[in-house]
Parts: structure tokens; sequence; C-alpha cells
């Protein structure tokens, strides 16, 4: 099992001597990353089955929880890692003359990436996530259009301005109950974590994290900054690194488990985050805003399943994000090589019939519309949001269906473009099929395959994101020892009383 | 495998075949085929309409998605409205598969295409009418709705394509709302079979139904084009090529009804449409009724307005939506009845005057009242088509529409609801008015020169037109033979069965007998044809050129057609009522959109957002600070 440390090493290590390789041997340098991403993604795929019914605990360095870091394996963040290795190695920069550093910077991020998924410890967690944030900096700068040094410094800032209120969230948490690992937090947080300070704490954290998950009103840095990056990366960013952000919300979720009050919040913010997407998207009239305000409303409605409590949130929140990481990647992926303004997809449908049908399929799956799997993900929200039985969630769901009805309108504007005739005037949309464009086609293809199958996925999902928010299986499995002796005690809180004390003696 | 499963199938195998293999000339009666097949299937299923003892016949699949039950079974009124579906169907096919796939018109796509969607919206009506649970129903309601859409969206034009949107957003919303309506259920009752909303009407508050009655409504009614919903369905439905818009007015609008019925009336019954709205005497049935009642008047009389032959035809498609509404709506057997019948009437006889419209079409090339006239020479048979179609929507004896709708006024009357009857009165007075004008300004008055030269449509397309009128004629003599199958769904559904004969019913208020009622009309038609044949003075044809005003000769091209502006007095009197109040509601709630994604998109143009999560974060520092001090330690 400690070979999965190297799902995170192994990309760290190749970031940093691939300048070197480069001086060397050019030939190796070029199809170093994506072997390293390679390895790793048959290293996730094997440990999946391994973790699926028991997840495991890599203590680094033989330093016991909770001193030592604790990397968390289970079948989730294997998930995750198949899926992060894939993304990268999808949107690799093939070409011949990309610079040596734009490969480091891709390695740099899919390594924080990895760490950020299976770290078990906030401030392990918060070192990923800034590495991931700082390397893709990096990558937006290289790689930008000539019109984006403002966008990117915008965005700049307000990463790093919401990076300085996590590590303050973190500081906070720390002072209040004096560990970072997250089992053990979430342990204390009944008892030491129940106060204003530590809902500040938790406020401040998510609002930080919140500005790489597009979460309102810190997400105005999405428009522009998709419009100036390539569409490939645009397809990372909004297919992964997003996805990744929630996914440390997640986790300090579970840890902290807050209650109504601070979920109702976030309900709020997910219900301003799906109008003001929808809204603006169908104002928009230039395909990447359009596709980025549709991002923002779709992880809008991820937040809106966070907030139901208990693991049928976690399970909605997951189905959620996997649904929109095909569709949104997919998107970005197939308008590649497409003219920015909408009304020049006049003609597509004669020009590439298939190119067409997978825009079809991605925008009746975003929709919802049956037989597809969005329909079958929105109607478990509509189920999850109607079994709360308040008001207030009641009202999330009258907004929920009242967004898709403005999204039909939006998307429906595109299809309609996209099957007019072409007007003799116009030069034609398309002219070949490009390789990003038959990936996309591929996740098309995964969609409608999935389609075929949802019951099966939809109960393997389920069944991971119960082990998301089973916490009990979490402290068994990095507190083995101190577990198994306090097993036949019968109450959490007497457990947490005991293992607090035997904690308190090991720090002493 | 049952009998159902032969039809699903059936239709799900022959539209993908025909995706395949369509556009081979081989293949231009395959169509036709399949649907003769699926009537033949229908007759097997029969029992379900003979029978007394059969209630359901049951498909043989069973899927379990997401821990529910998806079932699928056809009941009574099912078959009911697949016979209508497949016999439209049956219709369209194959007036499209004759000489109508050689000739092009502006704007539709090639023949093949046109049957291709036609079977898809078969097989996926088919498939809606078998839901036996509201997972299933609301599949099947999405695939219908897209299919319908696709359709509509076949014509190339972009008007056309802007009214097929603008109908898919209605659409989309009244998915919503059945949604919400499902999402309620489900959270009281756990599970989404059709006996948990019967349970939540037994357990849960009324009031609770009383909403869940109201969101049904909304969705099943943007369907059914009902006011307020009804400003897609007219230029949408006008806009479709030819053939396919016949079939879509005849019976796509009609889905809504067959789920009112499902829903409110066998699902929820009067105990939730007769109970008091937030403890006031107003009910869900009277409410309901008003609506539509005023769906039978207002889009009547804009009906009347309009010069382009289609889009009186489907201006008159959302007024009759009301009639077949506001009898099943009364819940009583006579109203019922009524009601459940309109919709059968309506089919054939909407789709004989769609498919008579669209053969003027293709030979003079325009549908535009005000450029046509006299064609009664040229095309007799399509004017006889046209002739029998405005009686049956009329209203008038001897066609089928007489029936129904004297079976609608009756119960208004027995009901004690005079006023509801007035409307709908002014509703058929409209109607009569603006259909004398449709065949007036299309076949009778003054021959244009350059249609002179026009001949009749072929017998491919004539065919299925006159043998929608004969349907119309037989089952206004004797009604009885479309009563016995509306008895049956009555029973099955719930509600009071009507006593019927083959003539029409019997009621201790007064019978009907249509047998006797066409056989003294036909007398006294036959009377006065012997007077003005045999006992008259001689008479002589002539040229229908030959014509003189004040004894002076009116050359060909001197106009005297009167087309334009038709009811000028009429409109003098209500022309100030219609303001367009609709559109304006529709306008304000586009400018409420609009105006909210201005205000988003404002704040979202921020020079430095940082600031903002700052100043968050200062908010909650202080809070912090000063609220509670931070204790450093353990």
């Amino acid at each position: 099992m400690n070979e999965l440390a190297l799902l995170v090493v192994f990309p760290l290590l190749g970031a940093f001597l691939l300048p070197a390789i480069a001086t060397i041997s050019p030939f190796i340098s070029r199809y170093a990353g994506p072997f390293i991403l390679f390895t790793v993604l048959i290293l996730a795929a094997s440990a999946y089955n391994t973790v699926a019914l028991s997840p495991a605990a890599i203590h680094l360095g033989g330093f016991m929880a909770p001193l030592g870091i604790v990397f968390y394996i289970d079948p989730f963040s294997m998930m995750m890692a198949v899926i992060i290795a894939l993304m990268f190695l999808l949107v690799w920069p093939w070409k011949a003359d990309t610079p040596v550093r734009l490969h480091s910077l891709y390695l740099l991020m899919a390594a924080s990436s990895m760490g950020l998924v299976i770290s078990g410890d906030l401030f392990n967690l918060y070192v990923f996530y800034e590495l991931l944030a700082v390397s893709s900096y990096g990558v937006i700068a290289i790689q930008s259009s000539r019109s984006a040094p403002a966008a990117s410094l915008r965005f700049v800032f307000l990463s790093a301005a919401g990076s300085v209120l996590f590590l303050t969230g973190i500081a906070i948490i720390y002072t209040l109950t004096g560990t970072l690992n997250l089992a053990h937090l979430s342990m204390l947080a009944q008892g030491q974590l129940n106060n204003f300070a530590a809902y500040a704490a938790l406020l401040l954290m998510i609002a930080g994290v919140g500005v790489k998950a597009e979460l309102y009103p810190v997400n105005s840095w999405v428009a522009e900054v998709y419009a100036s990056i390539s569409k490939p990366l645009a397809a990372l960013f909004a297919g992964l690194m997003s996805k990744l952000a929630v996914i440390v919300i997640l986790r300090l979720i579970w840890m902290m488990q807050p209650d109504a009050q601070f979920l109702h919040l976030l309900l709020i913010l997910g219900m301003l985050g799906v109008l003001s997407g929808e809204l603006v998207a169908w104002k928009a009239n230039d395909m990447t805003r359009i596709l980025s305000f549709s991002s923002i409303a779709q992880l809008g409605l991820v937040f809106i399943a966070l907030s139901i409590p208990s693991e049928n949130g976690v399970f909605l929140a997951v189905l959620l994000m996997l649904h929109h990481w095909l569709v949104k990647s997919g998107l970005f992926l197939l308008i590649t090589q497409l003219h920015a303004d909408p009304t020049r997809l006049k003609g597509l449908a004669q020009a590439s019939p298939y190119m067409a049908l997978t825009f079809l399929i991605f925008i009746l799956s975003l929709l919802g519309v049956p037989p597809f799997p969005g329909f079958w993900v929105k109607l478990q929200l509509v189920m999850g949001l109607s079994e709360m039985q308040q008001s207030i969630y009641y009202l999330a769901l009258g907004v929920v269906l009242t967004a898709t009805v403005i999204e039909a309108a939006y998307l429906m504007r595109l299809i309609k473009q996209m099957y007019s005739p072409q007007p003799a005037a116009m030069p034609l949309p398309l002219q070949t099929v490009n390789s990003q464009q038959r990936i996309a086609q591929f996740f098309a293809l995964i969609l409608v395959v999935s389609m075929l199958f949802f019951n099966p996925v939809n109960q393997q999902i389920k069944q991971v994101a119960a082990m998301i928010s089973d916490k009990v299986l979490v402290i068994k499995t990095v507190y083995p020892r101190y577990y198994d002796s306090h097993h036949h005690l019968q109450q959490q809180a007497s457990l947490d009383k005991q293992l607090s004390s035997v904690f308190e003696e090991q720090r002493l | 495998m049952t009998i159902l499963d032969e039809l699903l199938v059936l239709g799900i195998a022959a539209s993908v075949l025909f995706m395949f293999a369509g556009r081979f000339k081989l293949m231009r009666f395959f169509a036709p085929v399949v649907y003769v097949g699926m009537l033949l299937i229908l007759i097997k299923m029969s029992v379900l309409v003979s029978d007394p003892s059969v209630i359901q016949i049951h498909s043989s699949l069973q899927l379990t998605i997401l821990s529910m039950n998806l079932e699928l079974r056809y009941d009574a009124l099912s078959w009911l409205f697949a016979l209508i579906t497949v016999f439209a169907a049956l219709a369209s096919s194959i007036y499209l598969s004759g000489a109508y796939a050689k000739g092009h018109v502006d704007g539709d796509p090639p023949a093949h295409v046109i049957q291709w969607v036609l079977l898809i919206n078969v097989a996926t009506m088919l498939l809606m009418l078998a839901s036996g649970d509201f997972i299933s129903l609301f599949i099947s309601w999405e695939l219908v709705s897209w299919a319908s859409f696709w359709m509509m969206a076949l014509n190339h034009k972009s008007a056309a394509r802007k009214a097929a949107v603008k109908y898919l957003i209605y659409a989309m919303a009244g998915a919503m709302m059945f949604l919400a309506a499902l999402g309620l259920i489900y959270a009281a009752m756990g599970s989404l079979a059709y006996v948990d909303l019967i349970t939540f009407v037994m357990q849960q508050p009324l009031q609770q139904s009383v909403l869940l009655a109201i969101l049904f409504f909304g969705a099943f009614g943007i369907k059914m084009a009902i006011l307020p919903f009804h400003l897609w369905q007219a230029k949408a439905y006008a806009e479709t090529p030819g053939p396919g818009a016949a079939f879509l007015g005849a019976i796509s609008s009609r889905m809504g009804m067959y789920a009112i019925i499902v829903v409110l009336v066998q699902l929820m019954g009067s105990r939730v449409l007769n109970t008091g709205l937030a403890d006031t005497p107003v009910d869900l049935q009277m409410i309901f009724a008003w609506i539509a009642a005023l769906t039978t008047i207002i889009p009547t009389f804009i009906a009347l307005q309009q010069h382009d032959a289609k889009k009186l035809l489907t201006w008159h498609g959302i007024g009759q939506g009301g009639y077949m509404l506001l009898g099943v709506i009364m819940l009583d057997s006579i109203g019922s009845a009524g009601g459940i019948m309109h919709i059968f009437n309506y089919a054939s006889y909407q789709a004989a005057l769609f498919l008579s419209v669209v053969a003027v079409v293709y030979r003079t090339g325009t549908s535009d009242l005000n450029q046509l006239g006299g064609l009664v020479t040229r095309m007799p048979l399509s004017f006889l088509v046209m002739l029998i179609g405005i009686i049956g929507l009329a209203g008038l004896p001897p066609m089928s529409g007489f029936v129904s709708k004297w079976l609608i006024y009756r119960s208004l009357i027995l009901n004690g609801e005079p006023l509801l009857f007035v409307a709908v009165v002014i509703g058929t007075l409209g109607t009569i008015l603006s259909v004398y004008k449709l065949i007036h300004n299309t076949f009778l008055g003054q021959l244009r020169m350059e249609h002179q030269e026009i001949r009749e449509v072929p017998w491919s397309m004539l065919l299925p037109m006159l043998v929608l009128v004969s349907i119309v004629f037989i089952t206004g003599f004797m009604p009885g033979l479309v009563l016995q199958w509306i008895a049956q769904v009555q029973a099955v559904v719930g509600l009071p069965v009507v006593d019927y004969h083959l003539g029409g019913i019997s009621d201790a208020k007064g019978d009907l007998d249509m047998i006797w009622v066409s056989l003294i009309l036909f007398y006294g038609f036959g009377v006065g044809a012997l007077i003005f044949y045999f006992l008259g003075g001689p008479s002589r044809r002539i040229h229908q050129y030959d014509n003189y005003a004040g004894g002076h000769f009116l050359t060909s091209g001197v106009r005297y057609h009167y087309s334009n502006n038709f009811y000028p007095g009429l409109m003098h009197l209500i022309g100030n009522w219609y303001q367009g109040f609709f559109v304006w509601c529709e306008k304000v709630i586009y400018s409420v959109i609009s105006f909210s994604a201005q205000l988003f998109e404002n704040s979202y143009r921020q020079r430095q957002p940082a600031f903002l999560l700052i100043l968050i974060a200062l908010v909650c520092l202080f809070y912090l600070i000063f609220e509670h001090p931070v204790r450093v330690g353990n």
C-alpha cells in the first residue's frame, strides 16, 4: 500500500528532473511526462480494486498520526486519481516545440492534484492546494493569448487572497484544537469545534477555497480567465481544477459537520451561483463565455447538493461533479477551432454531422433530458432536495428547476445555430475534426455507455460516497491501534474522550 | 412477449430500421405498412374496450432503475388514444408517401425524413400511453416533447425554428413543474408509483394535494396550450411541414389531455378537485372549467382574424382543447363522455382539414387566404373534405362534432353552469364564423386567373382525406360506435359511465338519437333538392367567369372577391379587447429575466474582486476578535 505515495512522488520527481533530462536527451524528456502519468494511472486503477472494500492509510515516514502526515486511500480518491491522470494525459501539450518548463509545470499540477485527493492532513491539503494554484498560474502565463495579462493578474490576486484566507482558517482551527489531522479533527469536532470561532474559520476556509471552486460571489475570474486560455486548458480547469477545490470543501465539511444554519448559508450561495450563472450565460453571445457561466451554474448545483446533510448530500455532490466533468470538459474540447461567435456555427450539422451529434448529446445531458445520465443525476438531486421537507430546500428546488428552463433557452439557441443551413456568404465553420474534438467524442461515448448501464454506475458511486462520509471507518483506518483497544466502547463521546486523552499523553 | 410488447417493439424497431434504410425508394410504403400492422395489433387488443373484465394489459418488461420499478401497461384510455394516434399517423403517412414525396415545398426536408420523424413520434407516444408509474410517464413525456420539437424543427426556415425553440422552452417549463410535483410526491411517499399519489391524496392534508394538482395542471396544460400557456402552439404547428402538422395538431397536444385524465381525474379525483382553495368556496374544478371556457373563446376569435389558413386551423386547435378540458373536468357521465369523444372527433376532422389545406398549398403554392378563392370547381373533392371538416369543427349535425359538443352543453346545463354554457356557445359562434371564412376564402368566391389550370390532388393524397371525412360522418351518424369505447374508458378511469346506444345517449332528462336527427336532416335536404331540381324552372350550366354586376360584365381581371377583413362589424365590437394581454405577459417575463441577467452580470464586473474577499475576511475576523476571544493553548 505504501507504493501509493508514488502517486505524488513520481510526478513531482519528474517535474523537477525534466529540465535536467532535457539537456541530456530531448527525446526522453518529450515522452517522460506522459509515461509518468500513464504509470500513475495504472497504479491508481489497480489500487481502486484493492481499497474498494476497505480503505487504507499510509503513514508517511512511519510517523503515526497525529504527529505524522497521513495519506488516506479510499475508492473515491483512487477514482479521482484515475480521472486526474487521464485528464492530464488528454490535455498534454504534445507539440514538439513546447518548452520543457511547461511539461514540468503540468507534472507539478498533476502531482499536487494527486496529493490533494489523497491527503489526510489539513495543512498538507493546504500545501498541495497552494502548489496546484501556483503551478496553474505558471501554466496560464505561458499559454495565454496576448490579451490575457489583466485577467490572469486579477485571478492571481484573487486566488492568492483566497489562499491566505484558507491559511488563516487553518491557523484558527489549529489554535482551537492543537491538531491538524483530518480524522482527529472530525473526532474533536463535536466538542471543541462547536463554537463561533470554528465556524468563522470554516467560513474563511470555504470562502478561500471557493475562489477556485467557482463559488458565488468570488467567481468573477472564471469568464475572463477561461476566455484567455486555450480550450484544452480551459477543459482542464473547468473539468478538473474546480472539482478538486470542491473536494477540499467536501473534506472540510465532513470534518466539521456544521449545523443546519451553516448549510443554509452554503445553500444560498449555491442558489445565487446557479441563478447568476444561468442568467448571465443566457445573455452571453460568446461560446467560451456561455460555457464558463454554465460551469459556474453547475458548480452552484454541487454546492446545493453539498448543503444536504448526511451522506446523501455527498453522494449527490460526487455524482454531479462526475457528470459535469464529462460534459464540460467534452464541450470545451469540442469548441476548439470553432469560432467564438455562435452565429458562425451555422452549417455545422451539414459539414460534420457527428460533431453536431456530439454537441447535441452533451447539451441534452447537461439539460437533464431523459434517457441521458444528466436526467438521472438531476432527478436524484430533486428527490434529495424534496426529502429535506424544509422551505429553504423547496426554494432551492424551485431555483434549480427555473434555472433548467433558462438553460434550455440558451443551449437550444446553440443547437438551432448548428442545425441551420449555412448561408452562402459565411465560411465553413469547420474544416476537419482535430484530435481534441475526437477526445470530446470519446467523452460523449462514455456518457452514452454510462446511460445504458446507469443503475450499476449509480450503485457504485453511492457506495463510494458512503465510504467518504463514514466517520467511523475513517477513524478506524487512520488509528487502527487505538480504535482496536477501545472497540468495545459503545458511545462515541467516551471514545472521543479516551482518544483525546491518549493524544494528550502523546503530545506531552 | 405480450401484445403490448409487440406494439411497442414494432414502433421502436420500425424507427431504427427506417433511420438506416429510409431513403431508398423501396421503403416508400414502409411506414404506412407499419401503421397498418399497429392497427391490427390494436384490434387484437380491443378486448380492453369490449370486455369489461379486462382492465389492463401488462408488458413483460420489468425494469428497475434507482430502486424504482418501471411499469408498462395499457388500459382502455391508452387504447383509445393509441387508436387515434396510429390512425392519424396512417393518414399522414399515406399522404406523404404518394405524389407529395416527389414535389418539394419550400423549406421542407425530403419526405422520407418527415416519415422517419413521424415514426419516432408515434413510437414515443405509444410508449407514453403505456406508462404505469410516474417515472416512466415523465421519461416518455419528455421523449414525446422532444420528438414533437424535432418534427417542428424539420422546417428549415428560421421563423419555423424560432417557433420550435419557443415551444421547447415552454415544454421545458412544463416538464420542470412536473418534476417539482414528482419531488413533492417522493418526499412524502418515498416512491413514485401511481398508487403513491392515491395514498398521498388520502393521507396528506388536502391543501398539499391542491398544490400538486395545480403543478400537474400547469405541466400538462402547457403541452395542451391551455390559456395562459397557449402562445407557442399556433405558430409552431403552422410552420411544421405539412402532413406532420396534421399529425401534431390531431393528437400531440392531446397528450396533455391524456395525462390530465390519468392524473387529475383517475388518480386524484373529485376529492381534490372539489376542495375549496384555502377555505374559500372556489375549488379547482371551477378554476379549471373557467380556464377551459376562456380557452374556448379567446383563441377562437384570434383564429377569426388570421389570414393564413394553417394558422387559422392551429388557433382553432387551441380553442377545441378547451372544450375537451371543460367536458372532462365536469366529472359527470355526459360531460366527460363529450370531452373524451371530442378528442376523437377533433383528431379526425383536424387531420382532414389540415390535409385539405396542405393539398391546396401543394397545388397553388400558398396558404394565404387573401391569395386564394373559387377553387371549388378545380378541386371539388378537396372542397368536399373541407366542407365536411368544417361542419364537424363547427359542431353542426349530422357530423360527429355535434355529438360531442351537444354532450358538453347538456352537461353544463345539467350541472347548473349557465355562465359556462354561454361562454362555450360564444366559442362555437366564433368557430362557425371563422371556419366559414376559411372555406369561403379558399374554395368559394372568385377564381384567380393563375389558378385556372389547377387540377385535383392525386389519389394518394385524396384517399386519406376521404377516409377521414367518412369517419367523421359515420361516427356522427352512429356515435354509439365510439361511445361504446368511451363508456369503457369512463369505467376504467373512475368516472360515471354514460348510458349509450347506437344513435347516441339515453338520459332521463333528454335523449340524443343521431340516427333520427341525421335522417330528418337528409329528409329535409331531399325535399329541398326535389323542389329545386325537379319543380323549379329550367337551369343552365355557365362558366365560372361568366359574371355580371349591375348588368355590367365583370372581366376575370376585375377583383370582386371578398376576403380581407372578413368580419368588420364583429371586429369593430371586439377588436379593442384584443390588446395582446398574454403577449404582454410573455414580454414581462422576458424583461424580468433580462433585467436580472444584467444585474448579475454587473455583479461580475468587479475591477478588483480580491477586495470583496478581504472584506468578507475582515468582517469574520472582527467577529472573532471582539465576540469570541480566541484562547491560545489548550
